[in-house]
This record gives structure tokens, sequence and C-alpha cells, in this order.
């Protein structure tokens, strides 16, 4: 007796995401779904080591991250470091910060894979990627908007109402991708 | 007179039958969003002392002064534990048994009391009255202790959910 020979990579994508269905696209549903259906997600989810660690690298990374992005909005907001230059502060948490996010993001994609469906179709997970894209335009906003001229207002006692502005937004977008990022595990 | 595991009984017959921690038990965002605030907490532990020991490393921040720069630092840090140590209370009380039973709760529980016994007594010195030159051996050591301690911390929190 022949068995089927066994699809992997695109192969499987392709007989999963456009079987039963009548139009050419792939859904994203059916992406998600295939994703999470790979050999290879399936492994790193089921290893006993593998994913514990994973996950408990994309959370330190995000301490390390989100307590720079802290140390910086305070100071924009004026609640601590009031001696210290905006500039200067900025300059030196960029380096480690953005590590600390580019081990997060890795992390991330690794965790989102092994659960692509489940993520999917869960809340928190949408309103925590929305949240951390806003982050991202926040900081792209305040970058292109308020960099350029920071030397005007950086040691003021009475900074614009932008950069702070910027700085609530900020510690908002990221406490709630910390709460979406949570609560979304309970939901699965 | 009460014994020890008389107390222990009495405690968690008074978790399982409060009222107000019936309704966190059982009411759906109750957990999470008192996990969430724990989660906040432990951001700013790890990020506060991870800032802390860069500046004292000489690694990071050196534009800063640490005499003015690491005190700052030091009363967030101490506003992060106190919010860690709040919720994390607060998480523990609806269902303690099911915590006291996991080996990684008490590590977790192990590694903590040692490294505020450690952040508040040599570590604190050290940022209140750092190096002016170069960093020597022994904060070195004092640096890489907090972070062995404070990372380790975290790292057993997330064996909890995964390790008994």
């Amino acid at each position: 007796m022949h068995d089927r020979p066994r699809l992997v990579g695109p192969a499987h994508f392709c007989q999963i995401a456009f079987s039963g269905q009548r139009t050419s696209m792939p859904t994203i549903q059916s992406i998600c779904h295939w994703l999470q259906h790979t050999e290879w997600s399936q492994d790193v989810l089921q290893s006993s080591l593998l994913f514990p660690f994973i996950e408990g690298s994309h959370i330190m990374a995000l301490a390390i991250s989100v307590g720079l992005v802290l140390i910086l909005d305070l100071r924009l907001l004026r609640i601590a470091f009031r001696g210290e230059r905006v500039a200067v502060v900025m300059k030196q948490s960029a380096g480690l910060s953005m590590i600390g996010f580019g081990i997060m993001f890795l992390t991330g994609i690794i965790l989102f894979v092994t659960q692509a469906e489940k993520a999917y179709n869960n809340r928190f997970f949408v309103i925590k990627m929305i949240l951390i894209l806003a982050a991202g335009l926040n900081a792209a906003w305040y970058q292109w908007k308020y960099y350029p001229s920071m030397d005007e207002w950086d040691q003021s006692e009475n900074p614009p109402l932008g950069p702070r502005i910027c700085a609530i937004v900020s510690l908002v977008c990221w406490a709630g991708v910390i709460g979406c990022g949570r609560t979304m595990a309970y939901e699965f | 007179m009460l014994s020890l595991h008389g107390l222990i009984d009495s405690f968690n017959q008074w978790c399982y039958q409060s009222p107000v921690l019936s309704v966190l038990r059982d009411t759906k965002l109750g957990i999470p969003a008192v996990q969430t605030a724990h989660l906040l907490g432990i951001m700013t532990v790890l990020g506060t002392t991870t800032v802390m020991n860069l500046r004292l490393l000489n690694l990071g921040y050196r534009e800063l002064s640490a005499d003015t720069f690491l005190p700052q630092v030091w009363t967030w840090f101490r506003r992060g534990l106190f919010l860690t140590l709040i919720a994390g209370f607060i998480v523990f009380l609806p269902d303690p048994v099911r915590y006291a039973q996991n080996t990684s709760f008490r590590v977790k529980m192990a590694v903590l009391a040692i490294a505020i016994a450690w952040q508040f007594t040599i570590f604190r010195k050290q940022v209140h009255s750092p190096p002016s030159a170069s960093p020597t051996a022994k904060t070195v050591v004092i640096s890489a202790v907090s972070m062995i301690l404070w990372f380790g911390v975290g790292w057993c929190g997330r064996a909890i959910a995964f390790f008994g």
C-alpha cells in the first residue's frame, strides 16, 4: 500500500489554504491555520524547554525595552530626571532599547507562528498589535515633529505640550500591550 | 494555642471563602487585570535594575551623572517593586494552595527574598555612593549578582506556568 507523500512547506500550505475553497486567494485565516499546523511550529510549541525559553525571552526583552522607554517618558513628562537633557537620555537609551525590541519582535514572531490561528481569532491579540502599531507611529511622529527642534525646549521648564502627549501615549500604549499580552493567554 | 498548621488552614479557609477573592477568582478578567499590574511592576523593576547596573558598570548612560541619576532611578525601582509585591500578593490570595504546591513558585519566592535583601543592602550602598572612576571588581560582582537575582525572579515567574 502506498501512503500519500507527506507534504511539507509551501505544498502543505497550498493543500490547506486552498482546500475546499473556490477562491484562488488564500485567506489570512487559512495562512494562520497553515502556520500553526506546520511540523516546525508544532515541534516548537510542544517542546518542553524551547517554548518556555522563547516565551521567557520575549518577556525579559520586553522588560528591558519598556523599562528604558519608561525612563525617557518620565523625563519628557518632567516627572523625573529633570536635571538631565532629553537628548542625552534618549541617545543613551536608544541602543539597548533597540536590542530589546529586536529580541522581543523575533521571539514574538516565533510565538505567533506556533499559535497563529488562535492568536488571529483572539481579540486581545488584535488590540495588542494595534497598540504596538500606535506606539511605533507615536515614536515616528515624535522623531519627525519634535526631535529636530529639541534643542529649543530640551531644558525648558515649560516644554511644548506635544512631546508630553507623545510620552503619555507611549506609556498608555505599552501598558496596554502588556495587559493584552497577559490577557490573551487566558482566551487560548 | 494555634499551631502553625492551624494558622495556615485558617488563612486558606479565609482565602477560599472570602467573597471579594471569590469574585476575583471567578471573574473572567479579574486575575488577568491584577496580573497586568504585577507585570507592569516587574517591567519597571527589571528595566530600572538594568539601567542602574549599566550606569554603575559604565556600560550605558555614561553622559549622565551617576550621583544624581542613580538615586532617581532607585526611587522608580522601589515604586515598581511596591506595585509588583502588592499585585503579586493579590494574584496569590485567591488560590494560595495551587501556588504553594508549585516548585517554581517556591524557588521564585526564595530568589525574591535574596534579591530584595541584596538590593536593599549591598546594592543600595553602591547606588548611593557610586564609584567615581571605572568600575572596580567589587562593583562588577555586585551588579552581576543583582542582574542574576532579579532576572532569575522573572524566569522563575514564567516557570510557574510551565513547570510544577
